[in-house]
């Protein structure tokens, strides 16, 4: 029962809690059991709100029949530890924040807990939100579909904790691909929104020009859900854009009539593997046979787009980090301070090389979504790969980019060009592992986004699937 | 440009101020001497008209309210 409870989608919770069919209490202890049974092993959370979250579950029981209700009205929700939270201790996955505790919610966590959703906890994430962290203070990330895998970064927790239930819906933050990736490797719904959608405030950034809080979930509506409280300016993020509305409206819409361009580039690149590119092309073809028109586009400067993304987003942290790391260099993860080094010591020409041929990506990626609707791609080369390959040390120059540049070059696209992008599972290995189909929409249109997604999901039974967690 | 030896990784880190001992000075040349591989090979594109803003011009980002699909 509990965990036929702690699968339910959140949208299908906050339904059951209003009906009265299941107690807010219920839920939450469902979820808190689960995390006790699986968040050490898998990394899940860096903190549990245990005895808040069974305070507020109390009171959301007792507001039931008393006014009106929040559409996540008794919700367990989690956030990524990179989110500011009143009170609870707000680390970034880092030693050097493992006391911060801040005095007020992120904007994106206060707008949840108005919704009425409950905090269950701060999930782990790599370091600052960098990939790359070698040694996780707060424990090391496992893929709940095998445990020695990684479950891509940096949203690592959100992506767990999405797969394996371990709250009913998450947030996470995308700077190059750290909502989608995770969901891509864990089985999960990632949705990086458009850049400026969601305000920044309360988050600790990783790149100014290129950060963007999204939702990690198990269903499309509870990313369209999640998205629609979370959107719309605030005051402190002079960037925020404004509010799409309830963007479950056009859920149902289906994919009939849609132009969606499949980004050969990324499909057939020699770095794909065979069964990613065989679960992509399937469901290009799934997407097709529900009336989308579907059409090849190649956009040929996105094999560069990894290694122009590490120029200027690590130069923006580089820069945020540069006292800290001149003084206190020892207390961060290796991983993590050999990544910020290296940003520092870029040569500016090359950075600014870089910035020139984001202007050309980003030219290429709007191109297309004139011509297109949506664009189709995996969301990585691969499904998850090792921890112990992901974490054996550099040894020239080439494996520096195979390592870095090459993967990051799948999912950067989006966050260079700052457009919508989605990830969600099309399929497994013949290991169990989960693949992810990435589409990529334009600004501000998450709602055909949400919609082409949700057609292909209603189609397929991916949603389905869990990862092998025993009682 | 040509590839940077560890040598000079570590003269520039100090004169950075920032720390590179030797359990990282060998990554991080690796790492630097990869960027300078594949973005100095940016200089052969044809980039004329891209101008390095960081986002799109605001005649790009789309309304939906205005410009209903």
């Amino acid at each position: 029962m509990t965990t036929e409870l702690a699968y339910r989608s959140a949208a299908e919770l906050a339904g059951l809690i209003r009906a009265r069919t299941v107690s807010p209490v219920e839920v939450v202890q469902a979820y808190l059991a689960r995390i006790d049974r699986w968040s050490e092993a898998l990394g899940a959370y860096v903190t549990v709100c245990r005895e808040r979250a069974l305070d507020e579950a109390r009171a959301a029981e007792q507001a039931l029949g008393h006014g009106a209700l929040g559409p996540l009205h008794g919700v367990p929700f989690a956030v990524k530890d990179q989110f500011d939270t009143a009170g609870v201790r707000t680390t970034s996955g880092s030693r050097l924040h493992a006391d911060r505790v801040p005095a007020a919610d992120a904007t994106v966590v206060a707008r949840l807990r108005a919704a009425g959703g409950i905090l269950l906890g701060k999930l782990n994430l790599t370091e600052f939100a960098l990939g790359g962290t070698l040694s996780y203070p707060f424990g090391q990330p496992r893929n709940p579909w095998d445990q020695t895998r990684e479950t891509g970064g940096s949203s690592s927790g959100s992506g767990i904790a999405a797969a394996a239930a371990l709250a009913a819906a998450t947030l996470g933050e995308d700077t190059g691909g750290s909502v989608r990736s995770p969901a891509s490797w864990c089985g999960a719904v990632g949705l990086r929104p458009t850049w400026g959608l969601v305000p920044r405030s309360g988050c600790v950034p990783v790149a100014w020009s290129m950060d963007a809080p999204g939702p990690l979930t198990r269903s499309v509506e509870d990313a369209a859900l999640l998205l629609s409280i979370i959107a719309g300016p605030d005051g402190r993020d002079r960037w925020a854009q404004a509010a799409p509305g309830d963007l479950r409206a056009d859920l149902e819409r289906g994919a009939g009539g849609l132009a969606i361009g499949v980004v050969t580039r990324l499909v057939d690149s020699p770095d794909t593997d065979a069964e990613v590119r065989a679960a992509v092309r399937a469901a290009a073809e799934t997407l097709r046979g529900l009336g989308a028109r579907v059409e090849d586009v190649d956009l040929p400067l996105l094999p560069l787009a990894g290694a122009v993304f590490m120029a200027l987003a690590d130069g923006e942290a580089a820069a945020w980090h540069h006292r800290t790391l001149a003084t206190r260099g020892a207390e961060y993860d290796a991983g993590t301070r050999r990544r910020l080094v290296t940003a520092a010591l870029l040569p500016a020409t090359l950075g600014q090389q870089a910035a020139r041929a984001r202007a050309a990506i980003r030219a290429q990626v709007e191109d297309a979504l004139g011509r297109f609707d949506v664009l189709l791609a995996p969301t990585g080369p691969t499904a998850a790969p090792t921890i112990a390959g992901a974490q054996a040390p550099i040894t020239s120059p080439a494996a520096a980019g195979r390592r870095f540049f090459n993967r990051r070059s799948y999912t950067t696209p989006a966050s260079l060009a700052g457009v919508p992008a989605l990830s969600l599972p099309c399929g497994f290995t013949a290991g169990g592992l989960p693949i992810g189909l990435q589409l990529i929409g334009r600004r501000l249109d998450e709602a055909t986004l949400l919609r082409t997604a949700r057609a292909y999901e209603r189609a397929t039974d991916w949603r389905a699937c869990r990862p092998p967690l025993p009682e | 440009m040509t590839e940077l030896t560890p040598d000079q990784v570590r003269a520039l880190a100090a004169a950075a101020g920032l720390p590179l001992d030797g359990a990282d000075l060998a990554e991080v040349t690796h790492r630097l001497n990869a960027f300078v591989d594949v973005l100095g090979g940016l200089a052969a594109l044809d980039l004329t008209g891209a101008e390095p803003a960081p986002t799109s011009p605001p005649a790009l980002s789309r309304d939906p309210a205005l410009d209903p699909r």
